[in-house]
């Protein structure tokens, strides 16, 4: 019971929030809370991106999936080694030219 | 948490809960717990006719006269009767009340068929938006009709399948399509598939699926016939580019004036159909793919497509339905299966072809397992939602239920081979439209009763003289209610085989049961209703 930061809300037990020790509202203190920027782009959505719910229902979803999948030329062992790497590259350069947060 | 079975107790509760989202349905259905149609007229002093179903929204009763050529349409009411007593609950129903007319009220009988035509008593599809029906009338069946005109050998031919389309509130028909010459398997609605708008109507006799919209204003328009050719302009294209030639149409007539004596050859196209080229093209190029090394591509392709080549080609297109507007789930099957009764054992494909890109995205055997999982997982998907009422897609199916869930379980258990097993379980693919009754009554989760006596599925089962228990799901696991089919005092004459059907209303705790014999006796008809 009482004042509890913001007005006289009810409480079950008048013993409750008792201990608490809101901030003195007559001498406000003149501290902003901490905000938190983020320090990189990398998770900023496209600015052309549209978010729509998918038009074909799960299963058809799961028959195109494995239509797909046995659609999709399969390359013999040792060909499918050079995509991966083409892969790597790039990540390793963004690793490498980030700077660290401050 | 504990549920109270009291139906006071449950308004009360429902008065201050809300469900958890996804179950309002659940929720609501649970009260049929309660309101169960346990009071039984026997025998009841009805029109001989033959009782088809209500509609999926309750509203009306079809049924067809005796003849197959009137349809007459009810509105299921409700009985009224006043009792001047003192503890009316105890008495019995006065006599004036336990007539036909206190539950139904006719609204108009439409003759459909004319002198040479019959109404297919065991077709009928409502799309629920607009309250229209879907009725199908045909002639007599020809066997062995000449394959003329593009028609498969081996086929039926039916003179005249007219399709009329009804407003169900004044039995206005709206619109008629005909088809000459050809077959459409029209017992249990197993050719025609309804989906919102879209009418899917597959002749087996021309291999063509005709996709229908059925318009607001309510006529019938084609959008598309898929089979010989995909996309609507294909004949144009066909045709045009012929003709450019100059050498394939005219060759045949050449012959005709060399000797006539010749009989015309049918108008031979040299290419296969549109439809059949895309799944041998798909089916090709899916072989092609599983083999990496070139040689390897080539004797697999030999083994496994050449040497199949014509059972393939000599596939034909047995039933169709839509999984969504644009995609449809095709059954293929030898020519032999599709008219003998017992297709069980004929080999049989299936097939998604998207409509819009003409393209096959799937081709699966009959013991395809992959496609068996996709069933088992996804069988709500197969049933295509309605839109329209809430309820039609909460009827039991294993996706939905764990109860049924747990019967697929078990008979997979029990199975003796597994390919076998899926099998029967694929055979149901493609479903019948409409074929399930949406009745809570048949909700699994909420009563058990013999699965072989009596379930949602639409058809004549074998009748029995003891009445069929409905058991509630949860505890107490009392007997809630039974359906007893016949004459109250039972069937003397036990040599007469006997078949019932039951006609569930949706929503109102209403029944119908009928009983016939094979001959055209007429049916014993009880009503069962909550008193």
């Amino acid at each position: 019971m009482g004042s509890w930061i913001v007005g006289n809300w009810p409480s079950f037990d008048p013993h409750n929030f008792s201990q608490l020790r809101p901030n003195d509202p007559s001498a406000p203190s003149k501290k902003t809370p901490i905000t938190y920027h983020p320090t990189h782009e990398r998770t900023l959505p496209p600015p052309d991106q549209v978010i729509s719910s998918e038009a074909k229902n799960i299963l058809l979803r799961q028959f195109y999936q494995r239509g797909d999948e046995k659609l999709r030329p399969k390359r013999a062992a040792p060909e499918n080694l050079a995509p991966e790497q083409e892969c790597k590259h790039p990540r390793a350069s963004v690793a490498s030219s980030s700077q660290p947060p401050k | 948490m504990f549920r109270s079975n009291n139906i006071t107790a449950r308004i009360f509760q429902r008065q201050i809960t809300t469900p958890s989202p996804g179950t309002s349905v659940h929720h609501a259905r649970r009260f049929y717990e309660n309101i169960v149609p346990g009071c039984t007229i026997h025998d009841v002093e009805c029109p001989d006719l033959s009782f088809r179903k209500f509609t999926e929204d309750g509203k009306y009763l079809i049924s067809f006269s005796r003849t197959h050529q009137d349809l007459i349409v009810y509105r299921p009411t409700w009985l009224s009767f006043s009792c001047k007593q003192e503890d009316c609950d105890t008495q019995d129903l006065p006599l004036k009340a336990k007539k036909f007319e206190s539950f139904f009220t006719q609204l108009y009988s439409v003759p459909l068929a004319s002198a040479s035509e019959v109404i297919c008593k065991d077709f009928f599809l409502y799309a629920e938006t607009n309250q229209f029906g879907v009725f199908a009338t045909s002639t007599a069946q020809i066997h062995d009709a000449p394959a003329t005109g593009g028609a498969i050998l081996g086929v039926p031919s039916i003179e005249k399948i007219t399709f009329h389309l009804l407003r169900l509130e004044d039995g206005v028909v709206l619109d008629e399509r005909v088809f000459c010459n050809d077959y459409i398997n029209l017992a249990q609605s197993m050719g025609v598939f309804l989906f919102e708008d879209l009418l899917a109507i597959v002749s087996l006799r021309y291999q063509r699926i005709h996709i229908l919209q059925i318009r607001d204003s309510g006529s019938l328009v084609d959008l598309r016939s898929i089979g010989e050719f995909c996309r609507e302009d294909d004949e144009l294209f066909l045709n045009s580019s012929s003709q450019a030639d100059g050498t394939a149409q005219h060759m045949p007539i050449n012959n005709v004036v060399n000797d006539p004596n010749l009989e015309q050859p049918a108008q031979e196209n040299c290419f296969l159909s549109g439809i059949k080229q895309r799944l041998l093209s798909f089916i090709v190029r899916g072989i092609q793919n599983e083999q990496k090394v070139e040689t390897m591509r080539n004797q697999s392709l030999k083994k496994k497509f050449y040497f199949h080549f014509q059972d393939y080609v000599d596939l034909i297109i047995w039933k169709v339905q839509f999984l969504d507007r644009h995609h449809l789930l095709i059954k293929f099957g030898s020519v032999e299966a599709a008219v003998s009764r017992n297709a069980d054992n004929h080999p049989s494909f299936f097939a998604v072809y998207n409509m819009e890109s003409t393209e096959i995205i799937a081709f699966y055997q009959m013991s395809s397992d992959e496609l068996y999982l996709l069933y088992e997982q996804f069988c709500d998907y197969f049933h295509v939602p309605s839109k329209s009422s809430l309820y039609m897609n909460f009827i039991s199916s294993h996706s939905n239920n764990i109860y049924a869930l747990e019967q697929l379980r078990n008979n997979k258990s029990k199975a003796t081979s597994f390919s076998l097993f899926i099998k029967k379980v694929l055979a149901s693919l493609p479903f019948n439209c409409q074929s399930q009754n949406p009745s809570p009554y048949f909700d699994q989760s909420l009563f058990r009763y013999d699965e072989k006596l009596i379930s949602a599925a639409d058809r004549h089962r074998q009748s029995t003289d003891h009445p069929i228990k409905f058991i509630l799901r949860r505890p107490p696991h009392t007997l809630k209610f039974k359906i007893k089919t016949g004459p109250e005092a039972g069937i003397t004459d036990c040599r007469t085989k006997r078949i019932s059907s039951f006609i569930f209303h949706p929503i109102l705790p209403l029944a119908l049961s009928v009983q016939q014999t094979l001959f055209s006796q007429p049916a014993v008809v009880n009503i069962h209703f909550r008193r």
